[in-house]
């Protein structure tokens, strides 16, 4: 029997990626997911992925920044699967911004950046919050991003966005803590998600696959991290191991956060002597 | 119950330093994930029962009296657990004593003190147990620390400060020893129960969660952190603090 028998989970942007890699490890310790995202061909994959690891899936498509289509899913969820347990908001565009000269970014471009890696969150996190609060219990569980702790060159909305998410976190885990709703963020780093991605970034990506290349992105371990480091973070914050735990901010990046004050790898050596010379 | 990826089976733990909190619940975790334990603090009742406590689980557990403060006896109980288990797979430095005072008050010997227990002896497992580590290239390190370690409070100076070193040698390690198979993570601890001690009310209202924590809620974050599922984690603070450190 695995610890998650019997939740419920519902895991936006679920078709690829961070997602799909979640939504198998969760149904490996018995839960049973519910996959939403844009495009229903990669979801049905997914889902198809839980049933092969023996638990009920169910896929819905949705665009997280739709509000209607949102609250859809969450009817949806609670019509066929009885009940919902954790809601994971993954959904999102990894930078997914073309390198644009700040002059030439619309207010389009910017809403879209916006809407996707940080309203769609809100959307959904408001959906499924009446519900929780009213069975007093649930959990929430956001994805950020390193780019949301640092600065990237040009990567406006996507890093502003992600810094969003982080505080999300906070308010909502303050707000929603008298309902016993729990509100974590898991912080992937860089996580080799190359057959999802768009082919400019695939580039990126296949660049960070030799220890010299993942150093210079900034990643001190020297490797890129598997999609399902990510899962293991989320089977964590699913279960019952964390109950005490919210608002926290889980990091998994091979040590790129815990540097950034000289490039990777630089390891200077100074003795008292000299030091004090 | 512990989900699968996260099972320590056959895996060697030392649980070191000085507390009235954690090194029993933080053993009682590991050993009930199937990690043989070793517990070194100073010679006491309380470090016989956590060696015990670990034991009733299933697995091997020795408790190893030593000085935490003293390097020499640090490197002796590391080669002790080598010896008896062949290796050490986990270390949790969980030393924690509490001292608050006015700043201006503070006797130099408190202050030392303060920092012996909270902060040198991670220090110095870190060095004896880091070396062997290294030697594998292989290694799970988790420092026990606090919000205090990050934050600040008013009569905390000293112990804000040994905690705060904590951190920066989590930080610091986790680079050094990045692209040797080591990791090294911190659990920030928040307001827990302690034994003989009755919560401030006014306090567990103050935190999200309206309450304070078991202490055994640390002991779950322990085994996720020593298991083979977080070998992309290093560097990092993580809390178990019913939300505390969200607040304004």
């Amino acid at each position: 029997m695995g610890t998650l028998e019997g939740k419920v989970i519902v895991i936006t942007g679920g078709g690829t990626g961070l997602g799909r890699s979640m939504a198998f490890r969760l149904a490996e310790e018995g839960a049973d997911i519910v996959v939403a995202a844009r495009r229903l061909s990669p979801l049905e994959e997914t889902a198809a992925g839980v049933r092969e690891r023996g638990g009920k899936a169910l896929a819905v498509s949705t665009d997280v920044t739709d509000t209607a289509q949102v609250n859809r899913l969450i009817e949806k969820a609670l019509a066929e699967m009885g009940k919902i347990d954790v809601l994971i908001n993954n959904a999102g565009i990894v930078r997914g911004e073309r390198p644009k000269s700040m002059w030439e970014i619309s207010d389009q471009d910017w809403r879209v950046g916006i809407d996707v890696n940080l309203s769609g969150a809100f959307y959904c996190s408001r959906a499924v919050s009446k519900y929780f609060a009213d069975r007093k219990s649930g959990n929430i569980i956001l994805v950020a991003s390193g780019e949301g702790f640092r600065g990237q060159r040009n990567s406006f909305m996507y890093n502003t966005a992600k810094a969003g998410v982080v505080n999300l976190t906070r308010v909502m885990a303050l707000t929603l803590a008298e309902y016993n709703i729990r509100v974590n963020c898991i912080v992937p780093g860089f996580v080799d998600t190359y057959e999802y991605q768009p082919e400019e970034y695939q580039k990126v990506m296949a660049a960070a696959r030799t220890a010299a290349g993942a150093r210079r992105l900034f990643v001190p371990v020297g490797h890129t991290g598997k999609p399902d480091d990510i899962g293991y973070v989320a089977l964590f914050l699913c279960s019952d191991a964390s109950d005490y735990v919210t608002a926290g901010i889980f990091i998994s990046d091979g040590g790129g956060l815990a540097g950034g004050f000289a490039t990777t790898g630089y390891a200077p050596v100074v003795s008292l002597k000299e030091g004090l010379a | 119950m512990t989900a699968k990826g996260f099972l320590l089976r056959d895996k060697v733990a030392l649980v070191a330093g000085d507390s009235k909190a954690w090194s029993k619940p933080v053993a009682e975790a590991l050993a009930g994930a199937g990690a043989n334990v070793a517990i070194a603090a100073k010679g006491s009742p309380r470090l016989t029962e956590a060696a015990e406590a670990a034991r009733k689980t299933g697995g091997k557990a020795m408790a190893i009296p030593t000085d935490v403060t003293n390097a020499a006896q640090v490197e002796e109980a590391v080669q002790k657990v080598i010896a008896a288990y062949g290796r050490i797979d986990i270390l949790v430095n969980a030393g924690d004593i509490h001292f608050f005072q006015p700043f201006v008050e503070i006797k130099s010997a408190e202050w030392d003190k303060v920092m012996d227990y909270n902060f040198k002896s991670a220090l110095n497992f870190c060095r004896a147990a880091g070396k062997h580590m290294l030697e594998r290239k292989k290694g799970r390190i988790i420092n026990v620390a606090s919000g205090l370690g990050e934050r600040g409070m008013a009569n905390g100076s000293a112990y804000c400060v040994a905690m705060g070193g904590v951190l920066q040698l989590t930080r610091a390690l986790a680079l050094e020893w990045a692209l040797q198979g080591i990791t090294v993570n911190a659990i920030g601890t928040g307001w827990f129960m302690e034994p003989g001690r009755p919560s401030d009310e006014t306090l567990a209202r103050y935190i999200p969660e309206k309450r304070y924590g078991k202490p055994e809620e640390i002991g779950s974050l322990a085994v996720y952190l020593a298991s083979d599922a977080t070998e992309f984690t290093t560097g990092q603070v993580m809390y178990v603090d019913g939300g505390l450190m969200a607040h304004a």
